[in-house]
């Protein structure tokens, strides 16, 4: 590997937990950072930023959203959210005050480093030339507008292709109902969460194999929705066929 | 009942012809002395003595016994003193104007005296009633309850008027429970029920029923309900002695009422105290839960996941089933902590479902996918109606209740079956029906389906589980609005649970969400 490794700062105060997330990391190439309370967390953020943090909610000096606020303060660092089996209303408020995305406690390493592999895509996106988005068999061209599935050119409506737009700027990573409902309609359907639901079922026809069981557009329930780009695990569903 | 009414009638005649007899007896016993001295005494004097005894008949028995005292001390003096001696002439025109004139002032004199004494009772008896209702108020600022309130009402009539009232309690099917066994008129009786149904005249009425005399009724209810009635004999008197009794009556019963409206704000505030309990029984269960289960199975769920991505473990077959024991295992552990957590919200009355437009589809995708581990062993096949609404539900709560539903179909029934959900719509609702090709449920099972905790006695030892799974899945459906059923042609046919849950009345218009 020539290229230099991102670095990552843990930031909970479990030890057993720090453990095994920097063995998770360090294994896939991640220089690891620590910090077991939001004081000492913060003073690493500012002093040596950097790439990717890993912020546990329950921290003891202070609580993990108020230290999220305090580096949004002036940083634009993909930050991951560990949470506690939060409520859904708990996740949109961390994603509107500016988390990248969150896991679940107990999680998989495989799902934590998808999470973070998509939210540094998105950091440092602005960057790369690459303005077409992949998942699976779909490709999104987000200059030219294009859309095409397994290599022929997809037709989607204007509203089916910004809901499919937002999703693809952040592809892997969960994009709210609020935010989409901006996106989209900006005007005074933003409320109408009805119409998003219909809209996702229409895009879904035209771009899953089964929009039955979708596997490129997933519903977060309660949230909002993620364009997937990786694969590993296979729906339950799809052993039957 | 005839010789007790005779013999009533004599103590009466008693106790009204005792004073007199006293009284003359009094005057009697004086003269002797006075007899005695009568050579010493000037006998213009011997009126005024008398004074004595009729002073202290007129204050210890009143006016009447006190007039009769006075004539009989007259004949006295006359008889015994003035001449002629032994006989009642009186000859002295003199004497005869003494003697009228010791008449005058001892009647005069004992008519103040015995008004006097009427006074001092007075005071004494109303000192005696405030000194009562002091203790009944300090009785009832004690009362915790309705029935120490009852008890403490009938020993304070027991000892202010000598008979305890009577009660027409209202039990919780809102009948009145009658009166022990006390003789109460009938028409005392129909006047309790007719208030404590709230019909007729409310708080208060006075009945004469004939024989027994006057009885107050009155309404004992608080604020927010009527808790029965309460009825007391006033009995028979004078005007002034029914309404002087009334007033006494009445006082305690307002006493009453305070207190009464003092239980039912404790008893708010009890309910208040013992809901916040819970809240905070809750919020610590939840907390401790979250933190002292969820971390370390997080801190073992995730390295076990570390484990399972080195390429030198996935290689050795020996290791890698480790990794995977440990993976499920920890995965089994983690959905009995989020069973218990589910309880503990249900049970402590903290469910308030977030009622938002959803996809039936993303619920049992969502339900089957979050369930992957425990349905690996099974065919899982699920079939959606081409045109179904969107639910009006919970979507995390329903996701729970199916993902319950499919892991009982799972554990249930054989490994390789199928397990086959079927979503179809009917008129402003969704039904998703999740069958098995399992162990089936007996008709004695089904009833018991719904408690929290059963777990069919046949497969307790055989498949793991807390029993919370079909009463977790029914209270959130319940929550949501919707219903939940379960049908089983028998043991071995397998188990079908069907989920009704509310809908839109149809697709909202396709055009209208896009341009």
């Amino acid at each position: 590997m020539s290229k230099p490794a991102n670095v990552v700062l843990l930031i909970d105060d479990e030890p057993k937990i720090r453990r095994f997330l920097r063995a998770g990391f360090e294994l896939n190439g991640f220089d690891v950072l620590e910090a077991e309370n939001a004081t000492e967390a913060l003073k690493i953020a500012t002093f040596s930023p950097p790439d990717l943090i890993v912020l546990d909610l329950a921290l003891p000096d202070l609580h993990g959203a108020e230290v999220l606020e305090r580096i949004r303060a002036w940083s634009n660092i993909p930050i991951i959210i560990l949470s506690v089996a939060a409520g859904e209303d708990d996740k949109v408020r961390l994603l509107q005050a500016g988390a990248d995305d969150y896991v679940v406690k107990p999680f998989g390493m495989a799902e934590l480093l998808a999470r973070s592999e998509a939210s540094l895509r998105r950091y440092f996106k602005s960057t790369t030339e690459t303005p077409v988005v992949v998942a699976g068999p779909l490709s999104v061209d987000l200059v030219t507008r294009t859309v095409s599935l397994n290599h022929s050119r997809l037709h989607l409506t204007r509203k089916e292709y910004r809901l499919l737009h937002v999703l693809a700027m952040h592809v892997g990573l969960v994009v709210t109902h609020d935010q989409l409902l901006k996106e989209i309609w900006s005007g005074n359907q933003r409320d109408n969460i009805q119409y998003l639901r219909i809209l996702v079922r229409k895009l879904r026809q035209k771009i899953e194999t089964d929009p039955n069981q979708p596997r490129l557009l997933i519903t977060e329930s309660g949230v909002g929705y993620r364009l997937q780009n990786r694969f590993d695990s296979v729906p339950v569903a799809d052993r039957v066929s | 009942m005839i010789a007790a009414d005779n013999h009533q009638g004599s103590r009466a005649l008693w106790r009204a012809a005792s004073p007199v007899l006293l009284s003359v007896l009094g005057v009697a016993l004086f003269t002797a002395p006075l007899l005695a001295f009568s050579r010493n005494v000037a006998t213009s004097l011997v009126p005024i003595a008398y004074l004595i005894p009729v002073m202290f008949v007129a204050t210890r028995w009143g006016i009447w016994p006190a007039m009769v005292a006075s004539i009989a001390a007259m004949a006295a003096a006359d008889f015994f003193f003035f001449a002629p001696l032994y006989s009642f002439r009186v000859d002295d025109p003199q004497e005869a104007v003494d003697l009228l004139l010791f008449l005058i002032v001892s009647m005069v004199s004992s008519n103040l005296a015995s008004r006097l004494r009427q006074e001092t009772e007075r005071l004494r008896r109303s000192e005696k009633d405030m000194q009562a209702l002091y203790d009944f108020s300090r009785r009832l600022a004690s009362c915790f309850t309705i029935a120490d309130l009852i008890a403490a009402i009938q020993e304070h009539f027991a000892l202010a008027f000598g008979h305890p009232a009577t009660f027409f309690v209202k039990r919780s099917d809102s009948n009145i429970e009658p009166p022990e066994s006390r003789f109460v008129p009938p028409m005392v009786q129909a006047a309790a029920t007719a208030m404590n149904s709230g019909v007729g005249p409310m708080s208060r009425t006075i009945l004469d029923a004939n024989r027994s005399g006057l009885w107050l009724l009155r309404a004992i209810s608080s604020d927010d309900a009527i808790h029965g009635v309460i009825a007391v004999n006033v009995g028979i008197g004078s005007q002034q002695a029914i309404a002087i009794r009334t007033s006494r009556i009445e006082a305690i019963l307002d006493e009453t009422a305070l207190t009464l409206q003092r239980l039912d704000i404790g008893k708010a505030m009890e309910s208040a105290r013992l809901h916040l309990q819970g809240q905070l029984l809750r919020d610590a269960f939840h907390g401790t839960l979250s933190h002292e289960l969820c971390s370390p199975l997080a801190a073992i769920q995730g390295s076990a996941s570390v484990l399972d991505s080195i390429p030198a473990i996935r290689s050795d077959p020996r290791i890698r089933a480790l990794v995977d024991a440990i993976s499920e295992e920890t995965a089994q552990l983690g959905g009995y902590i989020r069973n218990l957590l589910s309880a503990t919200r249900v049970t402590a009355g903290g469910l308030s479902p977030r009622l938002e437009w959803t996809d039936p589809r993303d619920i049992l995708n969502g339900a089957a996918r979050r369930r992957g581990r425990q349905l690996g062993a099974h065919r899982i096949e699920i079939a959606f109606a081409d045109d179904l609404p969107l639910l009006h539900v919970d979507s995390g709560l329903i996701e729970e209740a199916c993902g319950q539903i499919l892991e009982n179909a799972a554990k249930y029934s054989p490994s390789g079956s199928t397990i086959s959900v079927d979503v179809r719509p009917e008129p402003e609702r969704v039904i998703i029906r999740v069958s098995d090709q399992g162990v089936g449920i007996t008709q004695d099972e089904q009833e018991k389906l719904g408690r929290r905790s059963f777990r069919g006695a046949r497969h307790q030892a055989s498949v793991p589980g807390s029993g919370l799974g079909f009463w977790i899945a029914s209270i959130f459906v319940h929550a949501n609005g919707g219903t939940i059923s379960v049908h089983s042609e028998g043991q071995g046919q397998g188990t079908a649970v069907m989920i009704k849950l509310p809908a839109a009345a149809s697709s909202p218009a396709m055009v209208a969400c896009d341009e």
